[in-house]
């Protein structure tokens, strides 16, 4: 049986982190970095280990004490790491660190011989199953691959404390601010979608498509151009394969093409509505309902008979 | 400084042709840059340009589709000084972890660099992984999502962007970096670019040549297949008209 072990540089990835280690069977280890250790414990940790925490370090500094706690319990070993930005660093390093295999943006995660994920390859087109054969995996897990468990603050279990192994070669932090037009909002868990591309000709329009999002008690998403190109909504809004995948009862896709790197992100949606002044756009193919017409006609009609 | 800018050649997603028993036919697609590797190489190109006596060498491994002459002069067209490409049959599908090796060999037989920049992942696997495994397997500081870079004396300041945050992170070299795809918006090559990228030295070495191995990978891809596609009703209905509209809200209606 594996030992699993899971670590995360955000703390509200740790519930379905826990979620996809009890997936794999066995006993599962959190590593938390300072002393808080009842959350993991209740969505699901048998064991969590503290890791010393220390404002002045960088999350990728703990991959030295990582892979000491790592080796010291012994193989085959699985380390689930949330599918961030650094997450994705740590899961790096401690591919070279441990001599194992690494997967990023989990999409799924199975035991047995070899620990094998899927994951989206080709901008989404299609989705490549690999299976480690190293005696230590490294998963890094996208977000929404599964629910966390019920949280039951009655469970308990051992806690450890590790030393801190200082990097090899590190990197000195002169600053840390927080990014501006960021939001923590998270469209993969709305249920209702009004998604706006590059349709949009102006950033005040905007206006009408929050209207109708507020018509339909929807959150505003987009494609990627109108987050990353144009600025217009934040990152955090965007839908595609290097964006939200969503998982809404209804997606309202407006003035967007339809590339297939902004579906996969859409597909997940259970109802599709979309509008387009081109017939001949993709999104027809993937939509339920679609009206070929121009957004500033339809949109504020919608939303007038909607609030009817 | 002495930059090497890593690349990618992947096939051009557009003429890729889903088979019907969903696995993916490349034969059609022609190679090409992959997206995202645009931005190293003009990372390496504009922070070369800014400090005097700099170099910048493109360096990408891979199998046949490295024999693309097209590809290799688009990307000597785009600044780098030389091109040094690893093309051996135990190269054509590689993973990261052999391609990060395979990378790091050839670094070695390049000879000193000072800070060797990648992209965010390719637009084929996007395993986001290879950069980190370099800069890691060369013991160097190695550090992703770089969205600007700024020489200094023996060492880059870069800035890092996150989830929420930002970090100003100051980074000895050498070292390696992974940017992001918001770093810079990649030029297109001019006429004289195009014209000079065919003077330019081409150095080709197989995987005995840079000394690298390529047994043992711990990962294995069992499969690349499309997902199959969700039934969608597809009732499509051309025209704005207010009846139409109010139509399109009544279906609308039904889900809510
Ligand atoms: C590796 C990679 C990853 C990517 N990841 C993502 C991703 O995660 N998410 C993503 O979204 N994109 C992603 N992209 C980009 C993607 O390929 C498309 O470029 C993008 O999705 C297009 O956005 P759009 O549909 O808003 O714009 P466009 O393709 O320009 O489409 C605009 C649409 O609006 C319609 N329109 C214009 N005016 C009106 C009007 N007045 N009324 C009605 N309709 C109108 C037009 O007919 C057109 O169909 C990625 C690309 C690459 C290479």
């Amino acid at each position: 049986m594996s030992k699993i072990w899971v670590f995360s540089d955000m703390a509200s990835r740790y519930p379905e982190l826990l979620a996809a280690a009890a997936s794999l069977g066995g006993d599962v280890n959190a590593l938390v970095i300072g002393t808080d250790s009842a959350k993991a414990f209740s969505y699901g940790a048998t064991t969590v280990t503290q890791l010393p925490a220390d404002e002045s370090r960088m999350i990728e500094d703990y991959v030295p004490t990582i892979a000491k706690c790592v080796t010291a319990s012994g193989t085959p070993a699985v380390v689930l790491i949330s599918a961030t930005k650094r997450g994705k660093a740590v899961a790096a390093k401690l591919g070279i660190a441990l001599n194992a295999g690494v997967i990023n943006d989990a999409s799924s995660v199975k035991g047995g011989d070899g620990v094998t994920a899927t994951h989206m390859v080709f901008g989404g087109l299609a989705v490549g199953t690999e299976t480690v054969k190293s005696a230590v995996a490294v998963i890094t897990m996208g977000s929404g691959a599964f629910e966390p468990l019920p949280e039951d603050a009655a469970r308990k279990g051992d806690v450890v404390t590790a030393d801190f192994v200082p990097p090899p070669v590190s990197i000195k932090c002169l600053e840390r601010r927080a990014k501006q037009n960021s939001s923590s909002v998270d469209i993969g868990k709305a249920r209702r979608i009004v998604s706006i591309g590059r349709g949009l000709k102006a950033q005040e329009d905007l206006a009408m498509v929050r209207d109708l999002a507020s018509a339909l008690d929807a959150e505003v998403g987009c494609s990627r151009p109108i987050a990353e190109g144009e600025n217009w909504l934040e990152r955090e809004r965007y839908v595609g394969v290097t964006g939200v995948q969503v998982k809404a009862d209804l997606y309202v896709a407006l003035g967007i093409s339809g590339q297939i790197q902004h579906m996969v992100g859409a597909n997940g949606a259970k109802t599709i509505f979309a509008v387009n002044k081109d017939k001949n756009a993709p999104i027809f193919q993937y939509a339920d309902f679609g009206l070929v017409g121009d957004i500033y006609k339809v949109v504020p009609a919608m939303t007038a008979l909607l609030r009817k | 400084m002495n930059i090497v800018a890593c690349f990618k050649l992947v096939p051009e997603e557009q003429d890729i042709i889903v088979n019907g028993d969903r696995t993916l036919n490349l034969e059609k697609a022609t190679p090409k840059i992959s997206l995202y590797d645009l931005n190293a190489v003009e990372a390496a190109t504009e922070l070369a340009a800014a400090m005097p006596d700099s170099k910048v060498s493109a360096l990408s491994v891979g199998g046949k589709i490295l024999e693309n002459s097209k590809a290799r002069k688009d990307i000597l067209s785009r600044g780098p000084d030389a091109l040094y490409a690893v093309i051996d049959p135990a190269l054509e599908s590689a993973l990261p972890r052999e391609t990060a090796a395979a990378l790091a060999a050839a670094v070695g037989k390049i000879g000193s660099y000072d800070l060797i920049i990648c992209g965010e992942g390719s637009g084929d696997l996007y395993a986001q992984q290879v950069g980190l495994l370099l800069g890691s397997l060369l013991s160097v500081p190695v550090i992703n999502e770089v969205s600007k870079i700024t020489a200094g004396d023996g060492k880059v300041t870069v800035e890092r962007t996150l989830e929420t945050e930002v970090e100003v992170l100051e980074v000895p070299l050498p070292a390696v970096v992974c940017v992001t795809a918001d770093i810079n918006t990649p030029k297109i090559p001019s006429m004289k670019a195009i014209l000079a990228a065919g003077k330019k030295p081409i150095t080709v070495w197989s995987v005995t040549d840079i000394g690298a191995s390529t047994g043992g990978a711990p990962v294995v891809m069992q499969s690349i297949l499309a997902p199959a596609q969700a039934d969608r009703k597809k009732v499509i209905v051309e025209g704005d008209s207010d009846d139409k509209v109010a139509a399109f809200v009544e279906s609308l209606r039904k889900v809510l």
